[in-house]
Order: structure tokens, then C-alpha cells, then sequence
């Protein structure tokens, strides 16, 4: 007769299991800042192959512009933040007035996160069209192709971010109760936002800043 | 999770190591003596990859109150029974959206009109696998 001592372990079932989505976003991350490493490496070893040009073209950068839609841009994280704050106490939607800030829940804050990061899109499209009637442009030179590649997927990395947003946003309409799974949602999204916030930091710094 | 953020620390330190030590080999090599971009960013960010997934199993690890049973050695299999997370038991729209991604790229390669179509299915296929529980006999 065979007997299987079934040692029951102490303590295991109060542990709180890690949330799979989160971690798979962060995961998915760090593929993304490889992603962004290639880029940097482009921008980086052209620049160091042609210095002048770089001298004449960055001079073509509207710098107070572009600051502009960077502090837009960084302050879009904050208000997300907030919005993930309401999806964890489970706020969907405001308690008070429309213009009572203490009160929103995730949908508002959102909804403003959303339009932050929409002014960011519009402005970048802006300076590209004043770019481009200087003679900077995707194939005119070397700094146009590393500008273009690095700001553009950037761009359509906030652009993804948004459509995102929008799909969270629909969630907290969609569902009849908000629970743990529409939260983790809000939560991974901002994961993403904040992702793409911080590589922007680095980018100003490099074409704006450093030039 | 304790061992893997630890792993996680050491790649993060080793990266950021061999990123200062190409730049400045790359500095004193006679035959080059400047910096070599792509190898020197390729490292800083590999470290910098490898602090971010670090850093949030850490914390993770701190909000979880103790060991997983997969981390134990004395733990039964009924150990792990507690609820895992979402998953779903099958869907379509997975299949649907890889289809509506390779006629974008399809479109891309040989005519941008289908590329229109690709990207009408793909708007399709991504709003019914967000909301595919979310309506129907599935509305949660």
C-alpha cells in the first residue's frame, strides 16, 4: 500500500499573488526601451558622423515650443496618475460638480489625460509642418531622417497611448460593476503613459537640450 | 521572486558596468578614440531594461506578504489554487487581428489600398477583443 504524506504548508494561501498583467506590461516595457535604445543609437552615431550639419539644422528647432508641449506632456502623467488613484478606490465617474476636481473619478481625470496628450500630438504635427517649409524633412539629410525616426515612432507611441485610453475609457462605461480586472486596465495604461513620458524627458533632452 | 530580483539587481549592475568600461575602452583604443554610440547606448539602456523589471518585482515581492508556493519548497500543489487572473477560455479575435496586422503590412508591401481595409478590420478585431466580455452572455 502506497501513502502520500500531504504536508499542508503554513501561510501560502494568505500570500497576495502578483498581478500577471502588471507584470507582463512592465516586461513588454523593457522590450520597449530597446526599441527606444536603437533609436537613440541612430540619433546619437549620426550626429557624432556629421557635427556640422547638425549645428545648421538644429538651429531650425523651435525650443520654447517644443517646452511648451513637453511640460503639457509631463503634467498629462500627473492628471493620469489621479485617474488610476480613482480606478484603484474604484471611481469610475465624479462624486460632485463637473469643475470639482476632489471629486472626479477615473473617466474625468482621463478624459482630461486624454486631451493633454492630444494637445501633445497637434503640436508635434505643428512643428513638423514648420520643419518641413525649412527644408527639413524625412529624406532631405541625415538629421532629418533621426529627427523624423525618433520623434515619429515617439509621436505614434502617444498616439497608441491614446486610442489606449480611449478603450479603458469605454470599460468604465461598458461594465455594469468596476471591479479589480477594469482597474488593472487603468493601472497598466498608465504604466505605458508614464513609459512614454519619461523617453520623451529623454528625447528633449537630447535634440532640445544637448543638440 | 526574491531570487529573481536579485538576479534582476547583478544583470542591472553588470550592464551598467560594461556600458562605462565600452565607453572608455573605446576612448583609449588607438584606432578609434571616440565614442562608439550604438555599443555604449546598447548597454546603458540593457541596464536600464533590467532595473525597470528589477525594481517593479521588488516591489511586488514587497506587497505580496510572504512567499508564493512556487517559491517554496515545502508547498503542495493546492498550495497555488488561489485565483490566477483572467483568462480566457477561447477567442477569435486574436486570429481576427493578426489577420487585419498582415494585410496593413500586406498593403504596406504591395498597394495601400488594402492596407485601408487592413486597418478598418484592425479598429474591428481590437474593440471586440477589449470588449469581448464585456457584452452579450459574457457583460460582466
Amino acid at each position: 500500500m502506497t501513502t502520500a504524506a500531504l504536508n499542508r504548508s503554513l501561510g501560502a494561501q494568505s500570500v497576495q499573488r502578483p498581478n500577471t498583467v502588471a507584470v507582463g506590461t512592465i516586461v513588454w516595457l523593457g522590450s520597449e526601451v530597446m526599441f527606444f535604445a536603437g533609436l537613440f543609437a541612430i540619433y546619437f552615431t549620426l550626429k557624432s558622423t556629421s557635427p556640422e550639419l547638425w549645428a545648421e539644422q538644429t538651429a531650425k528647432l523651435n525650443v520654447p515650443f517644443a517646452t511648451l508641449i513637453t511640460i503639457i506632456l509631463v503634467l498629462s502623467s500627473v492628471t493620469c496618475q489621479f485617474g488610476v488613484f480613482a480606478a484603484e478606490r474604484m471611481q469610475v465617474r465624479r462624486t460632485g460638480k463637473l469643475f470639482d476636481m476632489r471629486k472626479w473619478g477615473m473617466t474625468e481625470w482621463f478624459f482630461l489625460t486624454y486631451s493633454m496628450g492630444a494637445v501633445f500630438v497637434t503640436g508635434q504635427v505643428f512643428e513638423y509642418a514648420t520643419l518641413v517649409s525649412e527644408h527639413v524633412s524625412l529624406s532631405s539629410d541625415s538629421y532629418g531622417s533621426a529627427f523624423y525616426i525618433t520623434t515619429g515612432f515617439h509621436g505614434l507611441h502617444v498616439a497608441g497611448g491614446l486610442i489606449a485610453f480611449l478603450l479603458v475609457l469605454g470599460r468604465g462605461f461598458a461594465v455594469k460593476n468596476f471591479g479589480h480586472k477594469e482597474a488593472t486596465s487603468a493601472i497598466v495604461v498608465s504604466y505605458y503613459w508614464h513609459f512614454v513620458d519619461v523617453v520623451w524627458i529623454g528625447l528633449f533632452l537630447i535634440i532640445y537640450v544637448l543638440k | 521572486m526574491n531570487a529573481n530580483v536579485k538576479l534582476y539587481w547583478i544583470l542591472t549592475v553588470f550592464f551598467l558596468l560594461l556600458s562605462g568600461l565600452y565607453t572608455v575602452w573605446s576612448l583609449l583604443d588607438a584606432s578609434h578614440q571616440r565614442v562608439e554610440w550604438v555599443g555604449t547606448i546598447a548597454l546603458l539602456l540593457s541596464g536600464l531594461l533590467f532595473l525597470l523589471i528589477g525594481f517593479y518585482l521588488s516591489k511586488v515581492h514587497a506587497a505580496q506578504g510572504g512567499e508564493l508556493a512556487e517559491d517554496r519548497l515545502d508547498a503542495n500543489i493546492e498550495d497555488g489554487d488561489a485565483e490566477q487572473g483572467h483568462y480566457s477560455p477561447w477567442s477569435w479575435w486574436p486570429i481576427v487581428l493578426a489577420g487585419a496586422a498582415s494585410l496593413v503590412f500586406l498593403g504596406v508591401a504591395i498597394g495601400a489600398w488594402i492596407a485601408f481595409i487592413g486597418g478598418g478590420i484592425l479598429v474591428v478585431s481590437l474593440v471586440g477583443w477589449t470588449y469581448e466580455y464585456y457584452r452579450g452572455y459574457f457583460a460582466r
